[in-house]
């Protein structure tokens, strides 16, 4: 064998074996030197979880500083998994069936087949607690705290939930919290669990603010969230900020280390403009009405079946809404743990009247006779009316021009005949026929008058459209014009009898019947606006933000917070009232009160309130059902006061507005005009409460009505 | 050490003698085996610990060294000639030995019908194997004046028996082995570059003929497509890599690589051991261990060119293709640029086979360099 060809060969070896080398090198360095920062970041993501902590929520309190929603701690019982995982089966199922019969023994009635089911959750991250019972009382935390070796795994957590002084005050307002869905976390710019059983279970946490100056506060899935009312609208001052805890896990998912822990920060205290003193009468009497009506019969031989009903207050002079009971409540200390599907759908149940609807802002009713303003508006503008030529003579029957048979008639309720009638008087004795008069006179004269100066009016007053309240929910009611009616029937043609748009439907909008819908809350609004001289303000329900200075006082301690957000008066329209049409307007209205033949003055008399009232009553028809009783005006109604309280009291198939409404309208507003009114009722002195919605309820049958429609 | 040996004793008068074996031990050989072995066991330990029988895997590894060891210095005082004369029955008990593997004598490990066990100890034959024919082929080849058709025929079926048997364990990476380990022996054995050519054509048609038969399971096949392909690379590698990026410069320090001690790198203590060194040594921990193990290469090289005769070389060459394939496979895997496959890093992987024959290999080595002027 040649052996300088056995060395050029080998050289060879040689310098394959070194490229090789350097290859490995330069590749080490690209990884290593070049890429690094990218692989630690990869790396990081791989073993780091942020585990977001829920902190305690913000309060809920009145406009005086009451507190309405509070926080408590719960006492949950719950797995740690990490540590069951690693019995054996028989150890375990011995353990999980002696946790069932020891708590079942302490009070806590629990099924072994519970604790298996929620052990086996998939939608609990490996590491997070399962919770197995909810609320239970300290003596099982002793107990399980003193056997921790017998329960391996078996924790013991203190939870925050709300709390509610007051019980079933307000519950519509205030809203509940409840589990955040996949919806809400996907519209938070969260990523939704992963699919049970997949590997990846980083939930990156979200990082959405939606009010600019606040700290962002996450959400992940299992957190709570806000979801309905104010717990809802004013979630992202309410919601803490939550704390992070950054820890390590293996490939398995166990826990390694804990790299960083912050602590959350509580939510900010939301005060709302409520007075939850008469927001409690309002809501005890509203019930004791509604009690009272149920189950009688009306001439006409409907059952008033009084489903629902609402009474909205509202401030005048800022739109702050000072109560708003909507009948049936809840207590919203049975939804702290989770709902029930049982109890969702009894919540929701039409024949249990849906508690959880806000009927002062969910319920739309026509406002029959107390639209009567809006269309009084509507025919001082075109000069329809006005000084010189408002009087009318009211036979109590109206018969539409060129028209002949009975389907021309319009009648006043019992038609009654008014004799001559002007504006004042059409208001104070609540005149149908000086109403379909000018029904009628819009219509012939639309080439003139275009063909909605009652719907342009009602517009301008904020009818029709939502008023914007910081509560979600709220419908927009509905102000029927020709133009709407054909594109309703054009969008669904076997809907409707016809597109088209005659004088008869002008002459019934002009009364606040046919098509025209309304909220509580709007109509509310509507005497507020006219209270205050045209200015309309948005109904606000919160007052101010505030966030306690220092955490370590107590939350109620006067004077430790600052105010993050005040809610100033809204202003959204102003409505030419002219002096000449407001005069006579007002003492239409006030004369409903006071004057002899007014159409609720009895009732303000069996209840008078300090000083008088300017209102209107409302009687609406609603086809195959009892009329819809409706009360809305405001108070006092003085030359030179400041309305201090504008109200609407609507109760569906309840009877005469001057029988039903009116009523309890003067009966809420009596005791506030007198500064006598009593203070609610903690849910701690229960007793004392129900002596007094006894008390309410035999006033309530002392209620005198006018008698009448109207 | 070298007091206990018989030979200078019993030369006694010749003490001075300069031919001496003992004389010719390769210090640096010895240094950087010894230091390679002492970083492995120690990545074996940051490897292992968070298992239960965490330090289990280091003493049994030990164990093995210290048995190694003894057959390495055993080897090396032995003239390789010696050895070389036996190597028709050494080749033919591997053999039966490799065979024995598929009957139900063998375990199955990772897909893998490639081991013999014996209570806590597994053994690998195809490890052993691969020294064997390596042993085998030198002698041949050492024993004749040129390389022609018919003994290249021969040489080759030498090598290519053991390489048929491993992959129908199915064994790709050690039958790979075995191709380099021919490459290079018949190279420097100085074949024509014609009939070189022709053998690398085989082996291309044999790789893709692999590939499309029968023989390689599903994921065997996606290891090697993933390395053609790098955008379908599998977890291992991704893993690997991000524990050897993120270790930089110097690395996270050792047990305290994150990767490591949450057990993301899967088979960590034995194929993916570099990446422990990676993590936790960074760049100048996991270069001085190729820097090492480049080391110990250059001195197999040496120990080649300085050979006496032509089975010394052909059996430093031999034992060198096998270390150089066995390195770059092994850490070129971790760092993606070789396909994965299931082939020790020589030294550090966990595993005594792989450590025994590791030792034994760098003994014959020893005894090449110790025995040259006899």
């Amino acid at each position: 064998m040649d052996t300088d060809s056995t060395q050029v060969r080998l050289s060879a070896l040689g310098i394959v074996a070194l490229s090789l080398f350097l290859a490995l090198f330069v590749r080490l360095w690209f990884l290593q030197g070049i890429d690094r920062q990218r692989f630690e970041v990869e790396s990081a993501s791989n073993r780091l979880r942020v585990i977001n902590e829920e902190g305690p929520r913000g309060r809920i309190l009145d406009r005086n500083g009451k507190v309405l929603v509070d926080n408590r701690t719960s006492i949950v019982v719950a797995l740690d998994r990490e540590p069951i995982r690693k019995l054996t089966e028989e150890r375990r199922q011995a353990e999980f069936a002696d946790l069932a019969d020891t708590l079942t023994s302490l009070g806590v009635p629990t099924k072994l087949g519970t604790i298996q089911k929620r052990y086996d959750d998939k939608r609990y991250a490996p590491q997070e607690y399962v919770p197995i019972a909810e609320d239970v009382p300290e003596n099982v935390e002793l107990f399980l705290a003193e056997r921790a070796e017998r329960f391996p795994g078996v924790v013991v957590e203190r939870r925050t939930i709300r709390s509610y002084p007051y019980g079933q005050l307000a519950p519509q307002i205030v809203g509940y919290v409840g589990e955040i869905n996949e919806e809400e976390l996907v519209a938070r710019g969260g990523t939704p669990p992963a699919v049970p059983g997949t590997t990846s279970s980083t939930v990156p946490p979200t990082t959405v603010t939606t009010v600019p100056g606040l700290p962002a506060k996450p959400y992940q899935p299992g957190d709570s969230i806000g979801k309905v009312g104010v717990e809802r609208s004013h979630e992202e001052y309410l919601r803490a900020v939550p704390g992070k805890r950054t820890i390590e896990v293996n490939a398995r998912g166990d826990l390694i280390d804990v790299i960083k822990n912050t602590d959350p920060v509580a939510g900010d205290d939301v005060w709302l403009s409520i007075d939850i003193d008469l927001q409690a009468h309002a809501e005890r009497l509203l019930e004791a009405k509604v009690r009272s009506v149920r189950g009688g019969l009306t001439k006409e031989g409907y059952r008033k079946n009084a489903p629902q009903g609402s009474v909205v207050i509202i401030e005048p002079t800022t739109g702050q809404v000072l109560a708003m009971a909507s009948y049936p409540g809840y207590d919203p200390s049975i939804l702290v743990n989770g709902i029930s599907s049982d109890l969702w759908t009894q919540l929701n149940d039409p024949a249990s009247g849906r508690p959880l609807f806000n009927w002062a802002l969910q319920g739309a009713y026509a406002p029959g006779s107390t639209f009567k303003p809006v269309t009084a508006l509507a025919g001082w503008r075109t000069g329809a009316i006005g000084p010189g030529n408002e009087v009318v003579a009211d036979g109590g029957v109206f018969k539409l021009q060129g028209c002949k048979g009975k389907a021309c008639e319009f009648q006043n309720a019992g038609r009654t005949a008014h004799g001559s009638v002007d504006l004042a008087r059409s208001l104070t004795v609540s005149s149908d026929v000086y109403y379909y008069r000018l029904g009628e006179m819009f219509w012939i004269n639309r080439t003139n008058w275009g063909e909605t100066p009652i719907q342009d009016a009602a517009r301008d007053l904020g009818l029709g459209s939502r008023t914007g309240i910081a509560l979600p929910g709220e419908t927009a009611g509905r102000i029927p014009t020709p133009a709407n009616r054909k594109e309703a029937y054009q969008k669904n043609p076997d809907a409707f009898v016809t597109g088209d748009w005659f004088t008869g439907d002008n002459v019934i909008t002009a009364i606040g019947q046919g098509d025209v819908l309304v909220t509580p809350l709007q109509l509310a609004e509507l005497y507020a606006t006219l209270a205050n001289d045209g200015v309309r303000y948005r109904p606000q329900v919160v007052s101010k933000v505030t966030r306690v200075i220092d955490p370590t006082l107590p939350p109620g301690e006067p004077g430790n917070f600052e105010v993050i957000k005040q809610v100033e008066p809204d202003e959204v329209g102003r409505v030419d009232l002219p002096p000449d049409f407001y005069s006579r307007m007002v003492k239409g209205l006030i004369g409903v009160t006071q004057q002899g033949d007014g159409t609720a003055t009895k009732s303000w008399r069996a209840s008078p309130t300090a000083w008088p009232i300017a209102g209107k009553t409302g009687t609406s028809q609603v086809v195959g059902k009892a009329d819809s009783a409706l009360f809305a005006g405001w108070g006092p109604a003085q030359p030179d006061a400041v309305p201090q309280y504008a109200i609407s009291v609507v109760i569906p198939e309840a009877g005469f507005g001057g029988d039903v409404a009116a009523p309890l309208a003067f009966r809420v507003l009596a005791p506030a005009s007198k500064g006598q009114l009593p203070a609610a009722c903690p849910a701690a002195s229960r007793a004392l409460c129900d002596r007094e919605v006894a008390a309410a309820e035999a006033a309530s049958s002392r209620d005198v009505g006018s008698g009448g429609p109207g | 050490m070298l007091r206990a040996v018989s030979t200078p004793e019993r030369r006694g008068f010749r003490a001075r003698d300069l031919t001496a074996p003992w004389r010719h031990v390769d210090v640096i050989l010895m240094v950087a085996v010894g230091l390679v072995l002492l970083l492995g066991l120690a990545m074996v330990y940051s490897a292992t610990r968070r298992f239960p029988d965490g330090s289990g895997f280091v003493l049994r590894q030990g164990m093995f060294a210290v048995v190694g060891i003894a057959i390495m210095m055993g080897l090396s005082l032995v003239d390789y000639r010696r050895i070389a004369d036996w190597w028709q029955a050494i080749y033919a008990g591997s053999v039966v030995l490799l065979l024995g593997v598929l009957t139900p004598l063998g375990a199955t490990v990772n897909g893998t019908k490639g081991w013999y066990r014996f209570g806590f100890i597994s053994l690998q034959p195809a490890e052993f194997a691969k020294l064997a024919t390596i042993l085998a082929v030198a002698a041949y080849l050492g024993s004749v004046d040129r390389v022609d058709l018919r003994r290249l025929g021969v040489a080759r079926a030498l090598l290519g028996v053991p390489m048929g048997i491993t992959l129908l364990q199915p064994d790709l990476g050690s039958a790979l082995v075995f191709i380099v380990i021919a490459m290079g022996m018949l190279v420097v054995a100085g074949v024509r570059l014609r009939h070189l050519a022709v053998l690398v054509l085989l082996g291309v048609v044999a790789v893709l003929g692999i590939l499309n038969s029968g023989t390689l399971d599903q994921y065997q096949k996606d290891r090697l497509t993933s390395f053609v392909s790098p955008t379908g690379q599998s977890y291992n590698v991704d893993q690997a890599q991000k524990a050897i990026g993120s270790g930089g410069l110097t690395g996270y320090g050792f047990t305290q690589g994150p990767q490591t001690r949450g057990g993301y790198v899967p088979e960590q203590q034995t194929d993916f051991i570099f990446t422990v060194a990676g993590e936790e040594l960074g760049f100048v921990g996991a270069g001085s261990l190729v820097l090492l193990l480049g080391v110990i290469v250059w001195r197999m090289w040496r120990a080649a060119q300085l050979a006496s005769d032509e089975l010394g070389t052909l059996l430093c060459v031999g034992i060198l293709c096998m270390f150089l394939f066995h390195i770059f496979e092994n850490v070129g895997m971790t760092l993606g640029i070789m396909p994965v496959t299931g082939i020790p890093l020589p030294f550090v992987s966990y595993g005594g086979s792989s450590l025994l024959v590791s030792f034994t290999a760098v003994g014959l080595v020893q005894s090449v360099h110790m025995h040259r002027f006899n």
